[in-house]
C-alpha cells in the first residue's frame, strides 16, 4: 500500500477567527466542540475585488456591541460588526486630494476599546497611519440612519515622519501611546493625548567592518500589556531588537533570526515571550528577557508570514500569510493544531474572543423551549434599545443565545480558575528563575551601555 | 519438522516414523537447493552458470507475461463476442495516481480562483491587453553552452530580447525593464560553463520564480531535429493542478504571446510530472495516409463494404526542434528579485520531503 503521511492535526479548542485577504474578502473560521474541533470556514463576507484589498484590520471584541475596523486599498475604512459582517459605516481616509490612495496606503489601524468619558457610548475612535506618515485620530458618531452614514466628531491629524515610509505601527494596551517604524524611520513613540513624540530610537553603531545597515523596520510591538516602555521590533535584515525607552535609545538586546526579514511580531500575555514570523515562513517564540530562542513552530509552512494573533484567553496563536493557510498553533507544545486553506494571500488575522461562550449554548438548547419564548419577549425589548441594526431573522436566535451565554460563562468560570492557579504557579516558578537571571541581565545591560558610551 | 510424537506408540511405529522423517528431511533439503538455484542466481558463484540461470529465469518471466496478456485478450474478445462487458483492465498503481490528498488543487467551479486570476500580475498579458515582451539576460559569467542555450531560447520565445549582463545589478536591470515596458525577465544562470538555473520574473510587480535547470540538450544534439520557423508557437501546459502550480503555469504562459499562428504548426510544451517541469519544442504535421492494406484477400472482400469509408487515415507526426530541458521549482518570491528583503510565496524546505507522494505543483 502507498505510504501516505497525514499531517497530525489534533484539532483546536472552540475559537473563532477572522481573516482578511488581498481580494478584500473577510472569512470567518470557527472551530466547534470542546476537544479537537476541526476549524472550518463558516462565512465569507464581501465580493472578490482586488481594488478592495485589505491592508489593516483591528477588532474591539468587547462583550456588548463588538466592532471591527477594516482598512481597504482605496483609502476607505469600513467599520462593521464581527458577528454578522454588516457594515455600520465607512470613512474615507483620503486626506490630501493630490495624493493617490495607492501611494499613501494605510499601514496601521486601531479601533479604540476604551471610551472617552465626554463621548457618548454610540461613538468609536479610530487611529490610522499611512505609509507617508500621516497619522490621524478621529472619533466618529454612529447615527441611526439606515445607510450607516457617520459623522466625524473630532479628528486630529499629524505627520509622524518627514521622510521614509512607515511600515509598522502599534498602539499599546492602555491606548495612550503609539509607536511607528519603517523604511528609513527609526522606531519612535508618540503620546496620543498630546500628539507629541516622546522617544525615538538611535540606530546601532557600525559593526566591526564599518558597515552600517540602513534602517528598515518591518514589524514592531509592545512587549507587555501594562508597560509601554518595552518595544520589540523586527528589521528587514532579519534582526529582532528589544528597546527599553526608560533605559537607552539603542537596543537593549538584538539578535538575528534566520535569513529573511522579520515580517510579523506578536507579544504573549505573559509579558516576555514574543512570537516572530519571517519572510520565508518560519515562526518561532523567543524569550525577550534573555533573547533566547524558545523554539520554532514546525509545520510545512512555506509562505511569508504576514500576521500573528494571540488568542486573549486560550493558549493558542494563529498565523497567516502568503501561503494562504491560516495555521493555529499550541503555545506550550508548539504543535500545529490545525491549518485551513483559504485560497487567497492573507494579510491579517484576528481572534474573536467572545466565541467560546456562544458555543456552549446550543448544547443546552432543546429543553429550554418554554423559557425561550419567555426570553424572546424580554429580548425583543432589549433589542429595540440596542443601537445595533440587525437582520430580523437572526434576531431571535441571537437573543436567545445571549441569555444562555451568561449561564455558559458561569460554567466556564468554574472551570477556569484551576487552570489559572496552575499557570500562576508556573509563572511564579518562572519568576524565581528570572530573578536568578537578573544579575546576569544587568551585567549585560551595563555592557551594552559601556559599548554605547565608548564610541 | 513440526511433528509431535505421541508417547503411547509402539517401537515399530517409531522406527517407521523416524525413517519417514529422515526421508522428508532429505527431500526438503534437495528442494531448498533447487529453490535457491532458481530464485537467487546471485548466490551462484560461477559467472557463466549464473548468467545462464539468470537468462533462463528472465525468459520464463517473459513467457509467462505474454501468456497472461494473451489470456486476457482472449477473454476480452470472448466477452465482446458474447456481448458482455469485458473485465475492466486494472490500472497500474503509480506514484502520481496515489498522490497524497491536497486541498489546494484547483477546482473548475471555484469562483474565487477566477477572481484571483483576474486580479493577479499576469492578467494584463493573458487578457491580451498588452503584449508579452521578454528580456533575456545571463549571470555575470557566461560561456560555451550558455550563449548557445540563449540563442535557442530567443528562437523559442517570440518578442524576446537578449541583453548582455555586463556588471549591472539585477535590481538595476529590473528597473530598466520596467521603464522599457518589458513584461518578463528571464535570467539564465551558468555554473562551470553549464546552465544550471533559470530565473523567471514578472515585471513590474510579478513574482519571481527560481528554477533548477537540468538535462539540457541543445538543438544540434537532438537527432533528426527540425528548425523552428518564426511563427508564434502554440503553448501546452499540462498537469499544473494546485494553486501554486496554477500560478507557475500562468507565469510561464505570460512569457508567450496569446495569439498563436496555427499555420506555423509549432508547439511548445511545459509538462509537469512529479514537480518536474519538462520543456519540449516540436513541429507537428497532419498527414493523410492511405490505410495499410495488409489484410488478406479473402478478408478484404468480406470487409469491403464495411471499410470503404475510412480509407484515408490522418496521422500526426512530430519533429522535435529546439532545446530540451527540465525545470524544478526552488522558490517563488513575491515581488521582483530581492534576495535580502524578499517575501516568499513558496520555498522548498527539506521538511517537506517526508513523503514521495506529495507534490506541490
Amino acid at each position: 500500500m502507498p505510504r501516505t503521511t497525514t499531517i497530525e492535526c489534533p484539532g483546536c479548542p472552540p475559537l473563532r477567527a477572522l481573516t482578511f485577504d488581498v481580494l478584500g474578502l473577510i472569512k470567518v473560521i470557527e472551530a466547534q466542540g470542546t476537544q479537537g474541533g476541526i476549524p472550518k470556514v463558516v462565512e465569507r463576507w464581501g465580493e472578490p475585488d482586488s481594488s478592495k484589498c485589505v491592508l489593516a484590520a483591528s477588532i474591539n471584541d468587547r462583550k456588548i456591541d463588538p466592532l471591527l475596523a477594516v482598512a481597504r486599498k482605496g483609502g476607505m475604512i469600513e467599520v462593521c460588526s464581527p458577528i454578522n459582517g454588516d457594515v455600520r459605516f465607512t470613512v474615507s481616509n483620503v486626506s490630501d486630494a493630490s495624493l493617490r490612495p495607492e501611494d499613501d496606503a494605510v499601514v496601521g489601524l486601531h479601533l479604540f476599546s476604551r471610551q472617552k468619558l465626554e463621548l457618548t457610548s454610540r461613538s468609536c475612535t479610530l487611529f490610522t497611519c499611512t505609509t507617508k506618515g500621516n497619522a490621524s485620530m478621529r472619533s466618529i458618531e454612529i447615527t441611526d440612519s439606515p445607510e450607516g452614514s457617520a459623522s466625524v466628531g473630532s479628528s486630529r491629524t499629524w505627520s509622524v515622519c518627514a521622510s521614509g515610509n512607515i511600515l509598522c505601527t502599534k498602539v499599546d494596551a492602555s491606548e495612550n501611546y503609539a509607536l511607528f517604524g519603517g523604511k528609513g524611520v527609526e522606531v519612535n513613540m508618540w503620546d496620543l493625548e498630546n500628539c507629541t513624540k516622546i522617544w525615538a530610537a538611535k540606530s546601532p553603531p557600525k559593526n566591526s567592518l564599518d558597515i552600517f545597515s540602513p534602517t528598515w523596520f518591518t514589524s514592531a510591538t509592545f512587549m507587555s500589556k501594562d508597560d509601554h516602555r518595552k518595544i520589540v521590533a523586527g528589521t528587514n535584515n532579519h534582526q529582532v531588537r528589544l528597546y527599553d525607552i526608560s533605559a537607552q535609545r539603542r537596543p537593549v538586546i538584538s539578535f538575528d533570526f534566520r535569513e529573511t526579514p522579520i515580517k510579523a511580531v506578536a507579544e504573549d500575555l505573559d509579558g516576555y515571550t514574543v512570537y516572530i514570523g519571517n519572510g520565508s515562513g518560519d515562526l518561532a517564540s523567543v524569550d525577550m528577557r534573555t533573547g533566547k530562542l524558545l523554539g520554532c513552530f514546525l509545520g510545512k509552512c512555506s509562505g511569508s508570514i504576514r500576521s500573528i494573533a494571540r488568542h486573549p484567553e486560550l493558549p493558542v496563536i494563529a498565523s497567516c500569510g502568503l501561503d494562504s493557510y491560516i495555521r493555529i498553533w499550541d503555545i506550550k507544545t508548539r504543535q500545529l493544531l490545525s491549518a485551513v486553506f483559504l485560497k487567497q494571500h492573507l494579510t491579517n488575522v484576528v481572534f474573536d474572543s467572545n466565541f467560546a461562550d456562544k458555543e456552549v449554548a446550543p448544547l443546552a438548547d432543546p429543553p429550554l423551549n418554554a423559557e425561550q419564548i419567555a426570553n424572546e419577549n424580554e429580548i425583543s425589548d432589549d433589542e429595540e434599545t440596542l443601537p445595533v441594526k440587525r437582520k430580523k431573522a437572526s434576531k431571535k436566535e441571537e437573543g436567545s443565545k445571549k441569555k444562555k451565554k451568561k449561564k455558559a460563562t458561569k460554567e466556564n468560570a468554574s472551570e477556569v480558575p484551576e487552570e489559572n492557579e496552575e499557570s500562576e504557579k508556573v509563572a511564579l516558578k518562572e519568576k524565581k528563575g528570572s530573578k536568578k537571571l537578573k544579575p546576569k541581565k544587568r551585567s549585560k545591560r551595563s555592557k551594552y551601555e559601556m559599548v554605547d558610551d565608548a564610541p | 519438522m513440526g511433528r509431535k510424537r505421541k508417547a503411547s506408540e509402539s517401537e515399530a511405529e517409531e522406527a517407521f516414523e523416524k525413517e519417514k522423517e529422515n526421508e522428508e528431511y532429505r527431500n526438503k533439503q534437495q528442494q531448498q537447493k533447487k529453490n535457491a538455484g532458481e530464485i537467487v542466481p546471485s548466490m551462484i558463484r560461477n559467472k557463466e552458470r549464473r548468467s545462464e540461470v539468470h537468462a533462463k529465469l528472465k525468459h520464463q518471466k517473459k513467457v509467462e507475461k505474454r501468456k497472461k496478456i494473451q489470456a486476457r485478450d482472449a477473454a476480452e474478445k470472448r466477452a465482446l463476442e458474447l456481448g458482455e462487458e469485458p473485465q475492466p483492465r486494472s490500472v497500474p498503481r503509480t506514484i502520481e495516481n496515489t498522490r497524497e490528498l491536497d486541498e489546494t488543487v484547483c477546482k473548475p467551479d471555484d469562483e474565487e480562483l477566477f477572481a484571483g486570476n483576474d486580479a493577479d500580475e499576469f492578467s494584463v498579458v493573458l487578457k491580451r491587453e498588452g503584449t508579452a515582451k521578454v528580456l533575456i539576460t545571463t549571470a555575470r559569467f557566461n560561456s560555451t553552452r550558455g550563449p548557445a542555450f540563449i540563442s535557442e531560447l530567443l528562437s523559442v520565445i517570440p518578442n524576446a530580447h537578449y541583453y548582455k549582463r555586463g556588471t549591472y545589478d539585477l535590481k538595476k536591470i529590473v528597473e530598466y525593464a520596467k521603464n522599457k515596458d518589458f513584461t518578463s525577465i528571464v535570467v539564465v544562470h551558468t555554473n562551470r560553463r553549464e546552465p544550471d538555473a533559470l530565473l523567471i520574473m514578472g515585471v513590474p510587480d510579478g513574482p519571481t520564480a527560481h528554477f533548477k535547470l537540468s538535462k539540457l540538450v541543445l538543438r544540434k544534439d537532438i537527432k533528426n531535429h527540425g528548425n523552428p520557423t518564426s511563427h508564434k508557437p502554440e503553448l501546452v501546459l499540462t498537469n499544473f493542478t494546485t494553486r501554486l502550480g496554477h500560478r507557475i503555469g500562468r507565469l510561464i504562459q505570460s512569457l508567450f504571446p496569446q495569439d498563436p499562428n496555427f499555420r506555423g504548426r509549432r508547439v511548445v510544451t511545459f509538462h509537469n510530472q512529479r514537480d518536474f517541469i519538462f520543456f519540449r519544442h516540436h513541429r507537428y504535421i497532419f498527414e493523410s495516409k492511405e490505410s495499410k492494406e495488409t489484410n488478406s484477400e479473402g478478408k478484404k472482400a468480406k470487409d469491403a463494404k464495411l471499410a470503404k469509408a475510412p480509407q484515408e487515415k490522418v496521422v500526426a507526426r512530430l519533429q522535435e526542434c529546439g532545446p530540451r530541458f527540465t525545470l524544478k521549482l526552488i522558490s517563488l518570491q513575491h515581488g521582483t528579485f530581492d534576495t535580502k528583503g524578499g517575501e516568499y510565496e513558496w520555498v522548498h524546505k527539506p521538511e517537506m520531503d517526508t513523503s514521495r507522494r506529495r507534490f506541490f505543483l
